[in-house]
């Protein structure tokens, strides 16, 4: 197994290798989350049947992406193929590109995180152009936060730097967050073939996100758990009990993440 | 390679499920398979949710009384009817649900008071009478639950919606009133629902999930893979709800 591939081991009831395409780290200031460690959210996925979670450190969200970026780093080491890593960008940080390059090739990151609502830029300013080409350079995603009727990150911006950096797989973080969002998130994905549609967010159903895999295809869509902000068990639940194909179902909780992790492994 | 089937599969003994939340009927901001009967029946069955505990969507996005009105036209024992009140001269009139075990409030959308005259006048009545009572946590402030739970200490209230940011003012509430539940609607941060059950007790948990306007998947799933022992996660599960009702111990 190559650090960067997902866990060979670990498979839901059925055998399927799950990829848990959006999880955090750590805790968040706004509210408890009771355990944030890397051993908690490993034991999580031994118990529902994840193989491996991409996770970026919640302090990197937050106040501290050095310092974060680094705890990631060996939260990858101790559970190599388990845990993934997406580094944390800040785009205040006149620091961040050179140090971003350097996190990329660190075997088991798979890719870049933004969150432009927390680091309040917008995602189609130019100061995310260098977190973009360091991704194409090293053949690696990005994640962004998305949110509906958000200055900062509302679907036409996703279209903005999609079609601005075409070669960068972009996961579309929540799918625009909330249900008024998924319309707009998905006309996005059908105009930008680069653009993946995640599914991670409290006010996502299983009715909405089988209306999305209708509207873009399975192929199009990755399972994303938001772990341990959110509950893995529940987002997964989201999925597995969708009234979706068995064939979609596949596609979004393992063979959509791991085209892109394929690709990032090269 | 293929995954397990849709519906729930449990790992012990079959669960009892019992929805505390849940309404039946349109929605007017989306089509829904629970628009009717039927629909929300075939939902239950594909989720093997045992029973639900119904308010009708005319009685939370409409009048309560035209709504309440339709709970009468179910037919499915497996729903169970769940009136909407609305206190004072221009309410609901009937301050206990009309013999119903669970009623719901929804102050902000109907427009009164969560913690005036009126409100205090309904709990007073839905105490001595033994109803449970549904809030969503979003249409009060943690001040109105302190205060109504503080002066009807025998009032079985059930906080649905409660979100996950709301850890550190829940805490706070069920520390201080012992009848005070909260349902599993939104309780989605990282082991939230075993947290709660560890700290308040498995009794204080019920399954809830607010479909369709919440996910109903998510909160289903999550019953099968608690990391709680059993006899817990059947109080979770519906025992608690079934106690409420007045169907089991």
């Amino acid at each position: 197994m190559t650090p960067l591939a997902p866990a060979a081991g670990v498979r839901a009831p059925g055998g399927l290798r799950v990829i848990d395409a959006h999880g955090h780290l750590g805790r968040w200031g706004a509210f408890a989350i009771p355990d944030g460690s890397a051993a908690g959210l490993v034991a999580m996925m031994d118990r529902c049947g994840v193989a491996t979670a991409c996770v970026s450190h919640l302090l990197a969200v937050g106040p501290d992406a050095r310092a974060g970026n680094a705890l990631l780093l060996k939260a990858l080491a101790a559970h190599p193929g388990r845990l993934l890593g997406y580094a944390v960008h800040n785009p205040h940080d006149p620091e961040a590109a050179p140090r971003l390059r350097e996190l990329l090739a660190v075997p088991g990151v798979i890719g870049v995180k933004l969150h432009p609502e927390v680091h309040e830029l917008a995602l189609d300013d130019p100061a995310y152009t260098p977190a973009f080409e360091a991704a194409a350079d090293h053949g690696r995603v990005v994640l962004a936060h998305s949110e509906h009727d958000s200055r900062w990150a509302d679907a036409p911006r996703f279209v903005t730097v999609a079609s601005r950096h075409p070669g960068v797989p972009l996961l579309m973080g929540h799918s625009g967050l909330f249900p008024q969002g998924y319309g707009p998130a998905a006309e996005a994905a059908v105009r930008c073939p680069s653009l993946v549609l995640e599914t991670c967010g409290s006010r996502m159903t299983a009715r909405h996100l089988t209306r999305l895999v209708a509207e873009v295809g399975a192929d199009r869509i990755a399972f994303g758990s938001d772990a341990v902000f959110l509950d893995l068990r529940i987002g997964l639940g989201r999925v597995l009990l969708a009234d979706l194909a068995e064939n979609d179902r596949e596609q979004v909780l393992h063979g959509t993440m791991a085209a892109l992790l394929s690709r990032a492994t090269g | 390679m293929t995954i397990a089937a849709p519906a729930a599969a449990p790992v012990g003994p079959a669960l009892t499920v019992v929805d505390v939340n849940r309404i039946l009927g349109p929605l007017p901001n989306d089509d829904v398979p629970s628009r009717d009967e039927d629909g929300l029946v075939k939902e239950l069955e594909r989720l093997r949710i045992d029973t639900a505990c119904v308010a009708h969507s005319h009685a939370v996005y409409g009048d309560p009384r035209d709504g309440n009105a339709r709970l009468g036209r179910i037919a499915d024992e497996r729903l169970r009817p769940v009136p909407v009140l609305v206190p004072g001269p221009l309410g609901t009139g009937d301050w206990t649900g009309g013999g119903a075990p669970l009623v719901r409030l929804c102050p902000d959308r109907h427009g009164w008071a969560a913690t005036g005259p009126y409100a205090l006048g309904l709990t007073a009545a839905l105490s001595l009478a033994g109803v449970t009572m549904l809030l969503d946590w979003g249409a009060v402030t943690a001040a109105d639950v302190d205060l109504l739970a503080g002066t009807r200490p025998r009032l079985r209230i059930v906080l649905t919606g409660t979100g996950y940011r709301g850890l550190r003012e829940l805490t706070e509430l069920l520390d201080t009133h012992e009848l005070l539940h909260v349902d599993t609607s939104t309780l989605a941060g990282h082991r939230q629902v075993e947290w709660f059950a560890q700290r308040y007790g498995a009794h204080r948990v019920l399954f809830g999930t607010g479909a369709p306007v919440s996910d109903d998947a998510g909160p289903r799933h999550l019953l099968d893979t608690l990391d709680l022992p059993a006899h817990d996660t059947s109080l979770i599960a519906g025992a608690n709800a079934l106690r409420l009702l007045g169907g089991g111990a």
